[in-house]
């Protein structure tokens, strides 16, 4: 009888699965330890995210010192202090604007931070009522790294010029006053995400294992996507070259656009960033812990025609991404004006890295994207 | 008498139909409570913008706010249908309401919606109401005791296609060669208590893939057995307790465990039955202290019934039955008709993929409706970008348009990406653009492989339109799924 035969190789397969059941509680291979999800959390958390935003911290209060320098006296000494603080706070940043879950999430710290081009005329509008809300939409473009870019480069023609727009009679102190305000602002919303990670976020976040919504792994990598997709792709690339919209260039839509020089910098400097997360290099000790990498090497993620890793496909794909960026000059501003096609390229090539982060990536390690019934595609 | 006319006059207890009616109106009335209480109405089916339709259902939309009356008339007439009160009108409006729901938005398409249109369609035909049911208590002389074998054998019936064409599905390289998809389901869940470390062993996807795979061709035939039901049971459980944990499907192990029931002897559901209202009556005369002394003798479902007739026409007292209770029900002639062309439409409908050339997985033309069940990890990633003669060129934000769910079906089913870009086509056309060309940068990947287009970047979708004719205009998929 056929049910027979179904009886006894079904009997047989729950026989074999207990028994596998029992090998693996017995011994547990080594080899799995790379699907340990709590450990590449801890790792992040611990190596990474904390690190960074501390290093940032660090040189966010050298920017806030310079700020507070530069109102007390508006010199010209004062003020290349505060622009290469500004340098050095914006470039760290692109090192933490990466992080966009959990704290930074709830705090939506990059609508605060990083939203450009400027909004000069909305600045400007500001500066003249001291209590103009800057927590809507309108206003992020009016506040964070690209409005000090306008207000440390881009309010006059030279350096002379800037100045005098500080020591004016009339507007000076409110401009001062807008300056302080931008950063002291910048500074409470730096200090609610970075101490939500150091004290109860960190725990939660290392706890919460799983790959359903919701869970720390899924909200790290869809934040990543779409940090990858919407922010360096478009924001620095697709934009800026008229890749997205109507091919019409947009060179004033550039990163930094009033210190165009460090626009390749801060780019190149988001990228690094991203790469070493995904590698899991430590901001500590710069080496490689649990990661993103590690997890799909133990998963076994590869294409299974030419049997290359996936983790390895990714790591080529975005050092072809660099490669391609280090081609630029540094003023993408002038490469997009000049050498559009160059941008076009790095913009090109992140798309085909923001392909494989969305589906390959979170496809191989079943991330979870909505809270509705599945049965399986 | 032949052996087929012989089948169609046999009776049997009308107990096993009237527990399924009860479980399953309940079941479903439940499922309405959670859809409802999670907030899904809203945002399925009332916050998104744009809907996806079933090719030829394009008529059946969301109706804005008034979409939770459709919900209650669906809750409405579960809950009469597990009462047996007004059976017919119930069963009707249960079928169509229910139906109308899963037909609403195609990104929500599940197989366990599908089966239980299905399963409501058959119910409006079975008598289901003529004992155990208020319809029964109100008209007496419309209770029976015995129904048709094979009324009661089409709800085991299309429990067995269900299971054993879900079998059939799973014997494909993927499942059984490469334990796909499972090999990347598991391990996301080896962080659960007890069973997690299990999940970290590359053996277990191979392991679980092959005894679904039995479990699914298997289950119908060993439930059908006498000797074997009890097992098949175990197993039914073990099964569907089992991708209760590991998988977010909801409401489907449930529907199964107690569907699986129907093939339980009349003997099992008539001690069922009495167990049921023996507990009821206990809780009645605690409740009513001991006004009805009849109450514990009765059996019944309601401790105070009176009349020794009503009383068997819940079924409960044997012993009572009035001649014109025990009388067998004849089904009407129609339904046999009817069950017939159902059925033979269920065998052949699995199988129109074959009419389609191309890998059945990525094309999904004629996946649906065909109980293929967890048989894909597929994702998907699709860019659209718009043009026009005059230059004009924009690339689209999907979260203006989709949700996340509808994002995600969208990027991977050619059917719902055609009908996106026609979306889009007639969204740019208000906003300006001259006759829009709409192109997608599309990228699918599944089962593991590494993604790849499911779209050519220079096929203008605006200019295609949707049939049941292969879609030429999918990239041809690379590798070799071999099997069903």
């Amino acid at each position: 009888m056929i049910t027979k035969i179904n009886l006894s190789v079904f009997l047989l397969a729950i026989v074999v699965l207990l028994s596998a059941c029992k090998t693996k509680l017995d011994n547990p291979k080594p080899d799995n330890n790379g699907l340990e999800r709590a450990a590449i959390l801890s790792h992040y958390a611990n190596e990474i995210i904390l690190p960074a935003y501390n290093q940032f911290n660090v040189k966010f209060q050298l920017m806030a010192i310079a700020t507070d320098s530069f109102i007390a006296q508006p010199n010209a000494s004062n003020l290349s202090t505060l622009r290469s603080a500004w340098i050095s706070a914006y470039t760290e940043w692109q090192k933490v604007e990466l992080f966009d879950f959990g704290p930074a999430e709830k705090e939506t710290l990059r609508n605060f931070y990083n939203i450009y081009p400027a909004d000069t005329a909305g600045i400007q509008a500001n500066i003249l009522n001291s209590t103009a809300n800057l927590e809507v939409p309108v206003s992020f473009a009016q506040q964070g790294f690209p409005a000090l870019d306008y207000l440390v480069n881009g309010v006059g023609s030279d350096r002379d010029a800037c100045l005098a727009f500080y020591t004016d009679t009339n507007n000076g102190s409110k401009r001062l006053a807008y300056l302080k305000r931008i950063v002291t602002r910048m500074n409470g919303l730096l200090g609610l995400v970075v101490t939500n990670w150091s004290t109860a976020y960190k725990d939660k976040f290392i706890e919460k294992t799983g790959l359903d919504i919701g869970s720390s792994t899924s909200l790290m990598v869809n934040g990543l996507a779409l940090h990858y997709e919407r922010f360096m792709r478009s924001g620095k690339f697709g934009i800026p070259s008229g890749a997205m919209l109507n091919g019409v260039i947009a060179p004033e839509k550039v990163e930094a656009f009033y210190e165009k020089e460090i626009s390749r910098t801060l780019a190149l400097s988001a990228h690094q960033a991203y790469v070493d997360f995904f590698n899991g290099k430590s901001v500590k000790t710069g080496l490689e812990g649990p990661s993103l990498k590690t997890y799909l090497n133990a998963l076994d993620a590869k294409d299974g025609l030419t049997g290359k890793s996936l983790s390895q496909i990714l790591n080529e794909q975005f050092a072809v991404c660099k490669s391609k960026m280090n081609l630029l000059q540094n003023n993408l501003y002038e490469e997009v004006k000049n050498n559009n096609q160059g941008m076009k390229n790095v913009f090109t090539e992140m798309q085909a890295a923001v392909r494989m982060i969305k589906v390959d990536m979170s496809s191989a390690m079943s991330i979870t994207i909505t809270f509705t019934d599945n049965d399986g595609d | 008498m032949t052996a087929i006319e012989k089948y169609f006059s046999k009776q049997v207890s009308i107990a096993p139909l009237a527990v399924f009616r009860i479980c399953f109106g309940l079941l479903i009335f439940g499922s309405m409570l959670r859809f409802w209480g999670n907030g899904w109405i809203s945002s399925l089916y009332i916050e998104p913008k744009y809907f996806f339709s079933f090719y030829g259902f394009e008529w059946i939309k969301p109706l804005g706010v008034y979409t939770y009356a459709i919900f209650f008339v669906c809750a409405l007439s579960s809950l009469l249908v597990a009462l047996g009160l007004f059976y017919r009108m119930a069963s009707i409006l249960l079928f169509l309401s229910f139906t109308y729901i899963e037909f609403m938005d195609a990104s929500t398409y599940l197989n366990h919606y599908y089966f239980i249109s299905l399963i409501c369609f058959l119910l409006i035909f079975l008598p289901a109401h003529f004992a155990y049911a208020f319809d029964a208590k109100r008209n007496p002389q419309w209770t029976y005791k015995y129904i048709p074998q094979w009324n009661l054998d089409a709800l085991k019936l299309m429990m067995a296609i269900l299971y054993f064409y879900a079998g059939l599905a799973k014997l494909n390289s993927d499942w059984l060669l490469h334990a796909m998809p499972l090999k990347i389901w598991l391990p996301a869940r080896n962080d659960m208590p007890i069973l997690g470390s299990l999940f970290s062993n590359s053996i277990t996807p191979f392991v679980f893939s092959w005894a679904g795979c039995l479990y699914d061709l298997s289950i119908p035939f060993l439930l059908w057995q006498t000797r074997m039901r009890a097992y098949a049971y175990g197993a039914v459980v073990v099964f569907h307790v089992l991708t209760a944990l590991l998988f977010p499907i909801g409401m489907f192990p449930h529907i199964m465990m107690v569907a699986a029931l129907i093939f339980f002897s009349p003997k099992f559901h008539e001690t069922l039955i009495h167990k049921f209202a023996k507990f009821m009556a206990l809780i009645s005369t605690k409740f009513k202290g001991n006004y009805h002394r009849k109450a514990n003798s009765c059996n019944s479902f309601q401790a105070n019934i009176s009349s020794r007739e009503t009383a068997a026409s819940f079924g409960l007292n044997q012993s009572a039955a009035s001649t014109k209770s025990v009388q067998a029900y004849l089904a009407p002639s129609y339904v046999k008709w009817v069950f017939i062309v159902f059925f033979a439409a269920q065998i052949l409908l699995p199988f129109r993929y074959i009419f389609y050339p191309g890998e059945l997985f990525w094309t999904e033309e004629g996946y649906r409706f065909s109980w293929r069940v967890m048989l894909m990890e597929k994702a998907g990633y699709a860019q659209f970008t718009i043009r026009d003669n005059w230059g004009k060129m924009h690339v689209v934000n999907n979260t203006e348009f989709l949700t996340s769910l509808q994002e995600k079906m969208m990027c991977t089913q050619a059917d719902l990406l055609l009908q996106y870009a026609h979306i889009l086509r007639n969204h740019y056309a208000k906003l300006g653009f001259d006759k829009p060309q709409v192109y997608v940068d599309s990228y699918v990947a599944l089962n593991g492989r590494l993604g790849k287009p499911l779209v050519g970047s220079e096929t203008n979708l605006a200019e295609i339109a949707d049939s049941f004719a292969p879609k030429t205009w999918i990239i041809p998929f690379t590798d070799d799924i071999k099997g069903f």
